[in-house]
């Protein structure tokens, strides 16, 4: 017999949802399932890849290892609340301009990550980067460019704060 | 993931009590960065999840000169990783998270559950083990508080009754011209530990007044190795010393051959790991 | 070289902003109107009889619609490799019997993913276990279980070979001693050459299966339309071509009623070239019950149950003259083939085909045998062959250089084989970049100050390797088409996969510098095999000089249509023209022209309405029908060969056997670099992913099951271990490649995975005879040596 279903409030992408879901589903499901969020993606079930990676409360989270209510009264960003409009966020630009994705499954994980990481550490040395995006396989590129595209964002604010789109 | 009852709990007494009707039939939850997984894959199947994450008050840090350090269960490895103070005063808990599994499991996994959960390869434990830690555990009957050394039983089973909880790990204050230093052996940095020791060095006058080694994943739990230990104590340490002692660890694990690596080449990484902390203790307290 | 205007550019990526934005959809992000979720009951018994299989409590759960097992897919066989020779013969859902831990052996339909799953419980299986063989060696012996019968192939039906106008029938195979492939190549007298040879060795590796690790899980989304008897598929893919050819042949549904949709598709690596059992389930489920199914694979069925790279026990005997001439090479396989053949009886060829456009050895025997084993099947991996072969010859290079005191760098470049030569087979070799390639290399690594002065733990090694650039597969061809829309803009149709490679933007420069256009005035419609050509050319690393040049023909198709126009428009001849930003102008008078969608008016207007389409298409060896025999080797493989040499820079601790890869250096020939951005962004891949292949990955085994099937246990690279690469360009550019371009995607890793055992060996004087270089073995064989 399945348990009822329980209403949780999270404010996703920056707008309030209120949501009746099933209390055994993860963030992860959540955002794909509830909400059509298909960005963050599940690559692994042994919380090992990272590919779900979201941002909690100002946090990068594996989302397919946080409970969905959990996140009751948060906030939550993910890789389609990135952009705004027609502009793409610094991240997403240096990721384009230094061709730091390739098959790109793993890429709105990196991007949330890397986002988190940079709101919290402006400027940090590259040792400090790579070893804070340990938590994100990735097959194809190698991780030279994405962390490339990283450190730019990171040394070049301004050059990225003024690009258009 | 099973169907079950989720529970988010307000109170430390809610918490208590709800754990006590429920016993075995629940499952506690904190950052779940552990048990999700084994939910995920069916491997257990609780009818409740008793949600501790937000129960403030199981989060904080003290800290007291004399006391020592006391930090919530609920402290994430996050905030151990980034804390200054901890960088301060006890610099191997911060150092060591930059290796415990990755940034976003740390932000929201905590420091209670990782020792709960007691895996044998966790890495925080035997730095905390070295640091003489204690943990308090609370249940709708009371509280107690149980060494570090003490806690773990077996692979992940612990001296935690099912109606109780760990609540807060104490570290006592580190006398003068201490040191403590973790190494940890993978294949790749962030790979899967394959052997790790803790080591901790007081001088006294140029002598050994304490030390303290600890090991993991070299046997069921995080281990003392209490005859390298006695090698060092009460004596000037000098390579030859630790180099001793490291041979005495060696002996002292109680490794097992896994896909990652044979018992025999366990050994061999304990003697050297333990030479490498050791002697790292030894340079810090001298330096302090 | 000549300058090009687009070509040659390190544009941005056309599939960023989809990538960036999460906007990319992937198989597993498809969801359809009333979809159902299925999951796939897998054998826990690595060989035994199915007794009986008891369905009906699954049945009764609600949520389920359906329980299917083999009785259901009975007769249907599927199979990489579909052969007169070597018949298909992996059952869609195991029958009487399974052979491996993971094969499929009941699946279920429910309306959600957790009624699947708990569905899967309730079915119970009887087995009777079989004694079963894990190892080749063994599994060879009288006596030994023997895993297959006779394999006949059903009355009336064809092999894929034969569909694909071979005209030779399925023949029976009995495989004797569980043997279910063999090749046997020569040339020269061994015999003779070993004779004169004045030193001779002998060495023996063997090579693990590791596992492609695409972050994207396998998975399938299938909806069969009941009354037009239409089956739409999402899947993922390394080209629509042959996975449509198999779901149309297994389940008897007419080719031109099955259409693949075009998906995202995140990463390949050879791992899923051919057809699985999950995407025929998918189907056969969606029929079935008539509506839209998904079935993704959790991650360690993605181990257990697809396919990891083929395992290989390598033995290689090398004659050599004193002053370093190799004069004869005896090599001899054993792979450990898994329960069905997979891509073996093609890999045990390629270990042959893959070396041999690289040194010159007049006398050459080449044998290999494919075992069947209790474990799951091996697969194509990202240089399929090569980095087997490369670890074993380039290694034994270095050991020989050392027993004959010869410089390993003089020794390589006095062996290898000069631009023009014509292989065996009649490959000839158009380009050769190699040369090049390993002086830039070891040039730009300071090799001669480094190798044998680093110092006790640190090493360099060199190795090289060769890729072939693509090679016949059904459909043989790669088609295009190019067509002018009404803006002077073009829209390009292309068949091949976009799997990370880049081929999106790569194939758009193509036909961009073709046309005077910029590379945004070409729209890309991709991946729906309705929409594109025939391709299936990303097998075997042909997306380069077989599929896009196939776009850039019709690109050029298109030009010649566009100049006799504007001609006709401009009355002037068309050589005196030419074109540049959507418009012909004539060469000497560049202000005098029209424009593109002037121009497409006039063709409409004047010409019966020809609108200006260009066609194009490019086949993998034009001279040949067919694919060469695997089992011979006789006949051409591919049109051109690409070439890599990397240098290695490594650290091994002593006290614990553990290698650090310091620094790797990749001197690579990929023709012409049409975008060095994504030319990097592969040669960095290949740097990392050839790191974790020599240093770590390793698909283990207990008695038949997986035992690391998770990335817990099976370690990838993660961001904080990869060491500095430098990559350097040797490129000779080859006269049939699109702007000279080849293949860049597979050469280098086994050149990487063969350096960094090379530089291993430097560091430490370890021999060592398998992979992965796993620190304990490093630290056994130093204490071996300290011993001595």
């Amino acid at each position: 017999m399945e348990l009822a279903k329980k209403w949780i409030k999270v404010t996703v992408n920056g707008e309030p949802r209120e949501l009746l879901i099933k209390p055994n589903i993860t963030l992860l499901d959540l955002l794909r399932d509830y909400l059509g969020l298909t960005g963050a993606k599940m690559a692994c079930i042994s919380n090992s890849c990272g590919a779900c990676t979201v941002i909690l409360d100002g946090m990068a989270v594996k989302s397919c290892s946080v409970l969905a209510m959990q996140a009751e009264g948060s906030e939550v960003l993910t890789v389609e609340g990135l952009a705004e409009g027609d502009k793409l966020h610094p991240l997403q630009q240096a990721f384009i301009n230094h061709a730091a994705f390739q098959c790109g499954f793993c890429t709105p994980g990196k991007l949330m990550s890397a986002k988190a990481l940079l709101d919290e550490n402006p400027q940090p040395t590259e040792e400090e980067l790579k070893r804070d995006m340990e938590g994100n396989l990735c097959r194809c590129t190698g991780y030279k460019k994405y962390i490339e595209a990283i450190m730019d964002v990171a040394q070049h604010p301004v050059k990225y704060s003024a690009k258009e789109g | 993931m099973r169907e079950f009852e989720y529970l988010r709990m307000n109170t430390l007494q809610e918490a208590c009590s709800l754990l006590s009707e429920y016993k075995d039939e629940a499952k506690v939850l904190a950052g779940g960065q552990s048990l999700l997984t084994l939910l995920k894959l069916n491997m257990i199947s609780p009818s409740y999840l008793i949600d501790i994450k937000f129960i403030p008050e199981l989060n904080y840090m003290d800290f007291d000169e004399k006391e020592g350090l006391k930090m919530g269960a609920l402290t994430t490895h996050r905030t151990v990783e980034k804390s200054p103070l901890l960088k301060e005063k006890f610099t191997v808990l911060p150092e060591t998270e930059l290796v415990v599994a990755s940034v976003q499991t740390r932000n929201w996994g905590t420091i209670g559950g990782t020792l709960v959960h007691a895996d044998p390869i966790g890495d925080i434990a035997p730095p905390l083990i070295v640091l003489d830690s204690r943990v308090k555990l609370i249940s709708a009957d009371g509280e107690r508080t149980v060494p570090l050394a003490e806690f773990f039983v077996d692979f992940f089973m612990t001296v935690v009754e099912e109606n109780e909880l760990l609540c807060e790990i104490q570290i006592p204050a580190l006398p003068a011209h201490t040191g403590v230093a973790y190494q940890k052996f993978s294949t790749i940095e962030a790979g899967i530990k394959i052997a790790g020791a803790a080591a901790m060095v007081s001088l006294d006058d140029g002598l050994c007044k304490d030390a303290k080694i600890a090991l993991s994943a070299v046997a069921p739990v995080p281990m003392r190795a209490l005859k390298a230990e006695e090698i060092l104590k009460g004596k000037p340490l000098d390579d030859r010393l630790i180099e001793q002692a490291a041979q005495a660890a060696a002996a002292e694990a109680d490794p097992v051959t896994d896909m990652h690596a044979t018992d025999e080449y366990r050994r061999e990484l304990v003697k050297v790991l333990v030479k490498r902390a050791a002697k790292m203790a030894l340079e810090r307290a001298r330096a302090s | 070289m000549a300058e090009y205007r687009v070509v040659g550019k390190g544009i941005p990526r056309k599939d960023g902003i989809e990538k960036v934005t999460g906007e990319a959809k992937y198989t597993f992000d498809v969801t359809l109107p009333g979809m159902l979720y299925a999951k796939i009951l897998r054998s826990v018994q690595a060989h035994a009889r199915i007794v009986n299989i008891d369905t009906s409590e699954a049945e009764k759960l609600p949520g389920v619609r359906a329980v299917i097992t083999g009785k259901d897919t009975q007769g249907m066989k599927f199979g990489f490799v579909d052969t007169p020779r070597y018949p298909a013969e992996q059952p869609v859902i195991a029958e009487e019997k399974v052979r491996f831990i993971g094969e499929s052996v009941a699946a279920v339909a429910a309306v959600d993913e957790d009624t699947a799953n708990k569905a899967l419980d309730l079915i119970e299986v009887e087995y009777e276990p079989i004694p079963a063989t894990f190892d080749p060696e063994e599994a060879m012996k009288e006596g030994a279980p023997q895993i297959h019968g006779e394999q006949v192939p059903a009355p009336g039906r064809k092999c894929a070979w034969q569909d694909w106008g071979v005209a030779r029938a399925a023949r029976s195979y009995n495989p004797v001693n569980n043997i279910g492939a063999a090749v046997n190549i020569s040339y020269g007298d061994s015999e003779k050459g070993f004779s004169e040879a004045d030193y001779i060795r002998d060495d023996t590796w063997v090579i693990p299966r590791t596992n492609h690790a695409c972050m994207e899980p396998h998975g399938a989304v299938a909806s069969y339309h009941p009354l037009t008897g239409h089956l739409d598929l999402w899947l993922s893919h390394m080209g629509f071509e042959l996975k449509r050819y198999w779901i149309s042949k297994t389940l008897e549904i007419p080719i031109s009623k099955l259409r693949v949709h075009k998906t995202f598709i995140g990463g390949a690596f050879g791992g899923k070239a051919q057809v699985f059992d999950h995407e025929i389930i998918a189907a056969f489920l969606s029929r079935k019950l008539g509506k839209p199914v998904k079935l993704i694979l959790p991650r360690d069925e993605v181990f257990t149950s697809t396919n990891n790279s083929i395992a290989l026990k390598v033995n290689v005997r090398k004659g050599v003259k004193k002053d370093g001439t190799i004069v004869a090479q005896h090599v001899k396989l054993i792979s450990d083939m898994g329960a069905y053949r997979g891509s073996v009886p093609v890999c045990l060829f390629l270990c042959h085909s893959m070396r041999d456009s690289i040194y010159n050895i007049p006398n050459l025997t080449h044998e290999g045998v494919g075992v069947y084993t209790n474990k799951s099947t091996t697969m194509a991996k990202r240089g399929h062959g090569s980095q087997q072969m490369t670890t074993a010859i380039e290694s034994q290079m270095d050991w020989i250089a050392e027993d004959l005191g010869l410089n390993p760098v003089e020794f390589r470049l006095k062996n290898l084989r000069k631009k023009g030569d014509v292989l065996a087979n009649r490959d000839t070799l158009n380009s050769f970049g190699l040369p090049d390639c390993v002086k830039k290399a070891v040039e730009a690594s300071n090799w001669k100050e480094k190798r044998g002065k680093l110092g006790p733990g640190h090493g360099i090694g060199l190795a090289v390797s060769s890729m072939f650039n693509g090679s016949g597969y059904w459909p043989f061809t790669a088609g295009s088409i190019v067509r002018m829309n009404h803006d002077g803009t073009v829209t390009l149709y292309m068949g091949q996969a976009e799997f990370g490679q880049g081929p999106t933007t790569t194939t758009c420069q193509l036909v961009a510098e073709e046309l005077g256009l910029e590379v945004e005035d070409v729209n890309l419609i991709d991946g729906d095999s309705e929409l594109c050509q025939f391709d299936y050319n990303n097998f075997l690393s042909g997306g380069m000089f077989v599929s896009c040049k196939a776009c850039l023909v019709a690109a050029q198709d298109l030009r010649q249509q566009v100049l006799k126009v504007a001609a006709e428009m401009l009355e002037e001849d068309a050589e005196d023209l030419n074109m540049l930003e959507r418009r012909v102008y004539i060469k000497e008078d560049p202000e005098e022209g029209v424009a593109f969608d002037e121009i497409l008016r006039y063709s409409i207007q004047k010409h019966g309405g020809d609108p200006l389409i260009g066609k194009g298409f490019c086949k993998p060896v034009p001279e040949i029908e067919f694919y060469p025999s695997l089992s011979k080797g006789s006949g051409r493989w591919t049109d051109a060969y690409s070439f890599t040499a990397a240098v290695a820079e490594v650290s091994v601790d002593a006290e614990t056997g553990r290698t650090k890869v310091e620094h790797i250096w990749v001197g690579d020939d990929c023709g012409r670099e049409i975008n060095p951005l994504i030319c990097e962004g592969q040669l960095q891949s290949q740097a990392v992913m050839g790191m974790g292949d020599a240093l770590f990955e390793d698909v283990m085994f207990s008695e038949g099951r997986t035992i690391n099937a998770n990335f817990v246990d099976y370690e990838i690279p993660r961001a904080f271990d990869i060491p500095e690469i430098t990559i350097i360009d040797a490129s000779d550019p080859d006269p049939n490649g699109p702007f000279g371009a080849k293949e860049i995607g597979e050469c280098a890793r086994a050149a990487v995975i063969g350096s960094i055992v090379n530089a291993v060996y430097d560091a430490t004087k370890v021999k060592v005879d398998s992979l992965p270089l796993h620190p304990e073995k490093i630290f056994r064989g130093l204490q071996e040596k300290a011993k001595v």
